[in-house]
């Protein structure tokens, strides 16, 4: 157990700068989650805590003891890989035990530690047999057994279920987070899926680009992004987003869009004139009344609980979620009612959040 | 069943033209020597398909070196298992340790040395051996068996560096990751990943090696003069020194000689087929 900070961190492959001076810190016995689109330098951050990359500068702590010239061995963490890198020719009890035995540890306590992460995991029945004879399933629970019978300080996840099909994803995800709760390790998960991201954190960090965009809890994130980034990248599906202007007139205020929409604010932020990005949930738009955006439907897709509407306002093309089965068609003219309350408004420039 | 389609047929047919043709070039001249063996020496020239007479009594006279050329049979055969069977060791122990460096440690510069080494087959073997025998005189090692076991491995290393490091290079490096953080040390990660999982590759260049050095004749013959120290191959060169070669017992130590290669191929052929990574990674 320890937490783990990071410090200024830069990461440069030759010339080209993949990370820019990220700084945080992973508390005691936390579930973080880097998440972020392919190249955000996420697995890059995650390989220098592993010990795995060199640190270009900055410095990376474990339990406030600098790690930068720890080797990976000496620094007590251990790490599930995307292709859970399983040693192909011995068996899953040869996997398991195979750090103790490098580190000449007793036999008795090995045979021990494996025989209660394979009772943990359920993997009992596959002691003696070869990775290639278990399903994805299972081999990604023997990386996993294989990091935790060395009880490391944290645990690291570079992407562990994306090798998995759908069904199977989610019940790992369950797995995994029931393991942190039991273990209650610290652990740094790295993943592109946003979804996993909100699931399984206790914090999420969303990077972008080899920066921070933003830190905090899956919910904070939802309801108040920093920034255009955050928001369109949490939450599914995507918030919809609007550029226009603000316009103030007569104690009223609105967002005027292209094609002359007016989507209304309810709070004071933006400036009368201001560029910027209005953004608003799919799930916070409803069929709605008089004073309401028009628009066409395009598309109706029942889930079942709820129904998916595609819709044209003005020029904007905005998705929206109702529970329930609404009855309209493609064609049909309707109300888009907006809960003010719910609104984002981002500056269209620099896409950083105007307060309310 | 379906119908074979012309085409298909046509295409059957020139690879047979061609099949036929090269199995018959390659069993003929093993078929005369395994005839010549089993003929008693006045009818070894008759041209017959069969012998009148088949006789094994050139194996008896092999065996029992009842002949002058023959006086060092069993050493000489000895010699050449001894040469082959180091030069096969010598050449996988520098071969792996080199390929194991370039491809998994990554050293820098190792590619360069590699494509160097490469570099040296643009010169044939044949051109180098009057300078290696001269840098081997200079060693001292002349008639020292020493001389052609490095000659040789010098000759198998490149080719075995080349063919071990591409075979190294799709093992997964995550393994190698892997491991670093189950706490292996490079030489841990050698014996304990890294070998067990180039088996295959292993043998496969073991083999070449050994085999590579049991058929060397010119090097062989330069380097060696010793009639204790020749392999058989150059004790077989010997027979033609004569003007009444006695060709049914050439025959007979070839076709002995071309047999433990033979059977080293079948014992190893099961190794060369790969696999033994299937279930490390993602498929």
């Amino acid at each position: 157990m320890a937490s783990v900070s990071f410090h200024g961190i830069e990461k440069s492959f030759g010339t080209t700068k993949v990370i820019h001076g990220i700084s945080f810190e992973i508390h005691d016995g936390e579930f973080m989650v880097l998440v972020g689109p392919s190249g955000c330098g996420k697995s890059t951050l995650l390989r220098m805590l592993a010990g795995l990359e060199e640190i270009s500068s900055g410095t990376i702590a474990i339990d406030g003891k600098v790690v930068n010239d720890v080797e990976s061995k000496d620094r007590d963490i251990a790490m599930v890989f995307q292709s859970y890198a399983l040693y192909p020719h011995m068996t899953v009890g040869d996997n398991m035990a195979f750090s103790l035995k490098l580190r000449k540890a007793d036999a008795k306590v090995t045979a021990e530690r494996v025989a209660n992460a394979a009772k943990i995991l359920n993997l009992d029945p596959y002691l003696a047999r070869f990775p290639r004879e278990l399903s994805g399933g299972q081999r990604q629970r023997v990386a996993m057994g294989r990091a935790i019978v060395r009880d490391p300080k944290v645990f690291l996840f570079d992407e562990p279920l994306s090798n998995l099909d759908a069904k199977l994803r989610v019940a790992m995800r369950a797995e995994i987070k029931a393991l942190h709760q039991r273990l209650k390790t610290t652990t740094v998960y790295v993943t592109h899926d946003q979804v996993e991201a909100m699931t399984m954190a206790d914090r999420i960090v969303v990077m972008h680009d080899g920066r921070v965009e933003q830190i905090g809890e899956p919910l904070e994130l939802y309801d108040r992004p920093d920034n255009l980034f955050v928001a369109q990248f949490i939450g599914s599906p995507a918030m919809n987003v609007v550029s226009g202007t603000v316009r103030r007139a007569n104690g009223g205020a609105w967002v005027e869009a292209a094609g002359g929409v007016r989507w209304p604010l309810g709070h004071t932020a933006g400036a009368d004139g201001q560029a910027v990005a209005y953004g608003v949930r799919p799930e916070h738009l409803s069929l709605g009344g008089g004073d309401a955006v028009p628009a066409e439907i395009i598309v109706v897709e029942p889930t079942g609980a709820e129904t998916e509407l595609l819709v044209q306002a003005g020029e904007a093309q905005i998705v929206l979620v109702t529970h329930g089965r609404p009855v309209v068609n493609p064609g049909d003219k309707i109300g888009l009612a907006v809960d003010p309350a719910m609104v984002h408004v981002f500056d269209q420039k620099t896409g950083a959040r105007i307060a309310a | 069943m379906k119908m074979p389609t012309l085409k298909s047929v046509t295409t059957e047919a020139k690879l047979l033209l061609i099949g036929i043709p090269v199995l018959l070039w390659t069993l003929i001249p093993v078929y005369h020597l395994f005839l010549f063996s089993i003929s008693p020496k006045e009818s070894a020239f008759a041209g017959k398909l069969w012998p009148d007479h088949p006789t094994l009594h050139n194996f008896e006279v092999v065996f029992g070196q009842k002949h002058y050329y023959l006086s060092h049979f069993w050493l000489q055969l000895w010699n050449s298992l001894l040469i082959a069977v180091t030069v096969g060791m010598l050449t996988l122990f520098v071969a792996t340790c080199a390929a194991f460096a370039i491809s998994r440690l990554k050293v820098k510069g190792g590619r360069t040395i590699m494509n160097l080494a490469l570099f040296t087959y643009f010169i044939p073997a044949a051109f180098l051996a009057v300078p290696m025998y001269k840098t081997m005189g200079n060693y001292g090692l002349l008639n020292n068996q020493w001389a052609l076991i490095l000659a040789m491995v010098t000759i198998a290393a490149p080719y075995s560096i080349w063919v071990l490091k591409q075979a190294s290079d799709k093992l997964p490096y995550e393994l190698d990751e892997a491991a670093r953080m189950d706490g292996a040390t490079p030489l841990q990660l050698f014996r304990l990943v890294y070998l067990p999982l180039m088996m295959p590759s292993l043998v496969a260049i073991g083999t070449y090696a050994l085999l590579l050095a049991w058929n060397e004749y010119l090097y062989a013959f330069l380097l060696l003069s010793n009639d204790r120290q020749i392999t058989l191959s150059v004790a077989l060169g010997n027979f033609l020194a004569a003007d009444d070669s006695p060709w049914e017992l050439l025959m007979t130590v070839g076709l002995i000689y071309a047999l433990p290669p033979a059977a080293i191929y079948y014992a190893f052929k099961r190794y060369m087929v790969g696999g033994l990574t299937a279930g490390a990674v993602k498929a």
